[in-house]
């Protein structure tokens, strides 16, 4: 597997601990009926239409908010290791799976890649995830993911110092 | 499919030579001689460099004066900054119902743990 060269460009990480062994928490991901339950913005309810846990394959949803107002999201999964790692291109989408604008922010990107990692350790399981645009074109991506390793290496730095320039500006 | 601003700008930061550019115009406007200086590439590397930094609206060059300055753009960047926000609060919440989804469940599977006496 290309565990270098498909983790997006970006700064953005979060990190969770959670009180369950990895195994239920890589299940927790990888299960339809698990995933409704947690995954997805707050007050909306989830409907799972399809998941296919191989690579390229789709988990294709709905999101109902509680006046009625239907939207649609999928994953794309990318790279599957159970039950330590995950590599999904999460967007918003039509009902046929077609990717479309966020229907909330035409600055919302299309296609946000997202790294999940899992570790254990002691009966508690580390969730790492690792998430940023892509850009549509392959090409583009290429050149984008090439970029990963020194990424990881510089980039929060950088971007320390340019926050602390916004912070002025 | 249409590119959106703010992967135009993740992938403009994905370089490090495009980010160690950005960060030295965080101290100011300077020449793309005075930018090329501590790396080794040439001039027209620099400048393509340069070209992509602008075509994400991440660096203005000045054509008042003849050496063109430099100038870090600040706008794209908060973008940035402002997504990375509303990403970070959509997982942070998400993860929240995960933790409360896990508690559940294994309280169910396992009824003899818990995390409390009941009083």
């Amino acid at each position: 597997m290309e565990q270098k060269n498909d983790t997006p460009a970006s700064e953005f990480t979060i990190t969770r601990v959670f009180d369950a062994p990895r195994q239920l928490v890589w299940e927790a991901w990888t299960q339809a009926h698990s995933l409704a339950e947690w995954w997805g913005p707050k007050g909306l309810t989830m409907k799972v239409a399809k998941l296919e846990l191989r690579p390229g394959g789709t988990f294709h949803y709905s999101m109902a908010t509680p006046d009625g107002h239907e939207m649609w999201g999928k994953f794309i999964y990318h790279e599957i290791t159970p039950p330590e790692r995950l590599v999904l291109v999460n967007s918003f989408s039509d009902a046929a799976g077609n990717i479309v604008r966020a229907p909330f922010s035409q600055e919302w990107p299309l296609e946000v890649r997202n790294v999940i990692t899992l570790t254990e350790s002691a009966g508690k399981t580390t969730v790492t995830l690792r998430g940023g645009p892509i850009n549509a074109t392959e090409a583009e991506r290429r050149k984008f993911d090439s970029f990963h390793a020194s990424m990881n290496q510089g980039f929060g730095g950088t971007f320390d110092q340019l926050s602390a320039y916004l912070a002025r500006n | 499919m249409p590119s959106d601003c703010l992967s135009l700008t993740f992938s403009a930061l994905a370089d490090p030579t495009r980010r160690a550019i950005l960060a030295r115009l965080v101290e100011g406007e300077a020449s793309v001689n005075a930018l090329a200086k501590p790396f080794k590439i040439s001039l027209p590397g620099i400048s393509k460099h340069l070209k992509v930094l602008e075509k994400a609206g991440l660096v203005s060059r000045s054509r008042e004066a003849q050496w063109r300055p430099c100038r870090l753009q600040a706008a794209p960047l908060k973008e940035v900054a402002a997504w990375t926000d509303s990403y970070r609060e959509h997982w942070e919440q998400s993860f929240d119902r995960l933790g409360d989804y896990l508690d559940r469940i294994q309280l169910k599977g396992n009824p003899h743990k818990n995390h409390g006496t009941e009083k």
